[in-house]
């Protein structure tokens, strides 16, 4: 299976955006695919934060995906809208 | 000879609706393209146009019009004006006539399907001037563009952007086909001489005219008075068809078209109108804001006018208000960033003194919009103008065709409204353009947006190059660069420097 488009929410940006996700690629190189296009564009970076991933949900409170599960086995889908957010630590 | 007056004799002129021998009536107005409301004859013969006028006093009011119009033109293309005009206010120009001159050939053609079909003689007799005012738009904003385009290529979009798929045209050309070209005599009465021209584009013309007249662009702004004097007339053929339908029992269905086609016009007005008052305008010669204008004119006119006639205020008005403090500020964003993409060149224009008016204006703009120009604003100060190229694009909406975008910042709004429709999953930018699909499924659902081609296969292989000659940039000319060449920064450079 090759590359194929996602929608990126990242936190704070104006814009979602269209980031292309690989099935092989782990959910923290996702975000940081995702970062590459929205801090230091149009988001401030925030140094010692770590990214998580979700699938986006009305009340914005869905699990975040294990940081080394696959794209693959997290099951996205073409299209598929993720928030990309900002936590303190990875303990969440 | 003496003449008589034009009341005695109108009401009979105008009755055209002659008892077919030849054809069945049904076949002369087929109800889709006449009126697919199965409202009695009868009643479309009570249609009575608030403006009355005969051909021979349009003829003579139009050729003074016309006259007035060409000759300032004339008269003022021997001045300097357009020699040190400032790129934000050529932009506007560049933008509205892109926009606008072959929308309104359309809106002729429109015009000319309520001449023919509409069930009413009194509709076919006063759209028959509104088919001739919206030619002569077309005729006025292809002409007046033309000589510059000797100056500068991006004037020729006015002939040609509605022959490209770029980006904004798509989204233009989608609401109006939705509007105007694909609807029938009376739904499309509804949906463009009363939702789109009496409740915003009359309007419009007025703040623009007067914004014209500001920046001494008087060309233009006798143009747009021009043009303006004409819809204020051929806009009121929309009022009585709404009346006539509510009186018939069909308010839900009139309420619904007025709601679809106002959300549609108001996403296209918010970039049209929106980013030019609060950005493009230099700060001298701004008189209002986007947001004053909207609470003015729409808010409380266009609402009042609404329920006047007996309907409802619509179910999105809420979300309209909240729109009118995004939309625009989004998109101003986007444009910016995505500048190669449109035909014009924006001013990024967030300098110190006008971010201190977006604040004022805008209470909390600072914390929200600033912090995605507090971004770009670094990135220029420090010599990374590289940074402010995107390499990916945002999401398209599915039904308004702009950029899925909301407030950014600490108190951060963006977000996509999905729908699944057959298998396929629909990206909307706000509730209102979801709801105007499910109100239709079977005529939105084929549509693609420039991101559902892009991964389709249309536009093969997608990348920035093919993506920019797809949508005609570099074709019919060089797409956007900031407008002031980032001058909008020096005022942060001499706060640094202090």
């Amino acid at each position: 299976m090759s590359a194929f488009p996602i929608l990126s929410r990242f936190q704070f940006d104006c814009h979602v955006k269209v980031v292309e996700a690989e099935p092989a690629q782990t959910i923290d190189a996702l975000a940081a695919v995702c970062a590459h296009h929205s801090i230091g564009l149009h988001v401030a970076d925030q140094p010692g934060k770590i990214l998580r991933i979700r699938p986006t949900t009305d009340a914005d409170d869905a699990e975040p995906w294990p940081r080394d599960m696959t794209v693959a086995e997290a099951g996205l889908k073409q299209f598929e809208c993720i928030d990309i957010y900002f936590t303190d630590s990875d303990a969440a | 000879m003496a003449l008589l007056d034009r009341s005695d004799w109108y009401d009979i002129a105008r009755d055209t609706n002659w008892t077919p021998g030849f054809v069945p009536r049904e076949e002369l107005f087929p109800s889709e393209l006449s009126d697919p409301y199965d409202i009695p004859l009868a009643e479309w013969e009570t249609f009575d146009e608030p403006y009355k006028v005969s051909y021979r006093e349009y003829v003579k009011v139009q050729r003074e019009k016309d006259s007035s119009a060409y000759s300032v033109k004339a008269a003022l293309s021997r001045s300097k004006f357009h020699d040190g005009l400032d790129e934000g206010w050529a932009s506007v120009l560049k933008l509205h006539y892109g926009a606008v001159a072959l929308t309104e050939y359309q809106a002729s053609q429109f015009q000319a399907r309520m001449v023919r079909f509409g069930p009413s003689p009194s509709m076919r007799n006063m759209a028959t001037y509104g088919m001739l005012d919206e030619l002569r738009h077309s005729q006025l904003q292809l002409y007046f563009p033309h000589e510059l385009l000797s100056r500068d290529r991006q004037y020729d979009w006015a002939h040609e952007a509605a022959h490209t798929k770029n980006w904004a045209i798509l989204g233009g050309r989608h609401a109006m086909d939705d509007v105007m070209m694909c609807r029938d005599a009376i739904t499309g009465a509804i949906m463009v001489s009363f939702a789109f021209e009496t409740g915003l584009t009359n309007l419009q013309m007025v703040g623009l005219s007067t914004d014209a007249a500001n920046m001494g662009d008087f060309t233009f702004s006798n143009m747009i008075t021009s043009i303006q004097s004409d819809e204020a007339r051929h806009a009121q053929l929309g009022s009585p068809a709404i009346e006539i339908m509510i009186k018939n029992g069909r308010k839900a269905e009139a309420q619904q078209a007025v709601d679809i086609a106002f959300w549609r016009m108001w996403r296209l007005f918010g970039i049209t109108v929106g980013i030019p008052m609060d950005y493009y305008i230099p700060l001298e010669q701004r008189h209002l804001s986007f947001k004053e204008f909207m609470h003015e004119w729409i808010i409380r006119q266009y609402d009042r006018q609404v329920r006047d006639l007996g309907l409802e205020t619509p179910w999105y008005w809420d979300l309209l208000k909240d729109d009118i403090e995004n939309h625009h500020h989004c998109q101003q964003g986007g444009i910016w960033s995505w500048r190669p993409t449109v035909w014009w060149n924006p001013p990024g224009a967030v300098g110190p003194r006008e971010r201190d008016w977006l604040e004022e204006k805008y209470p909390g703009w600072n914390d929200s919009y600033g912090t995605y120009w507090d971004v770009i604003t670094d990135n220029l100060l420090n010599g990374r103008e590289e940074k402010t190229h995107p390499e990916c694009i945002p999401v398209i909406c599915n039904m308004c065709q702009i950029p899925i975008s909301n407030r950014p910042g600490p108190t951060w709004k963006a977000r996509v409204v999905q729908h699944e429709h057959e298998g396929r999953r629909y990206n909307f930018c706000t509730e209102p353009c979801r709801w105007i699909f499910t109100t239709d499924p079977e005529r939105y659902k084929h549509h693609e947006s420039i991101v559902d081609r892009m991964y389709s296969g249309e536009i093969n292989p997608p990348t920035l190059d093919n993506v920019l000659t797809y949508m005609g940039i570099g074709v019919v000319s060089e797409g956007g660069r900031d407008g002031h060449d980032y001058r909008w920064i020096d005022g942060f450079r001499a706060q640094a420097a202090e």
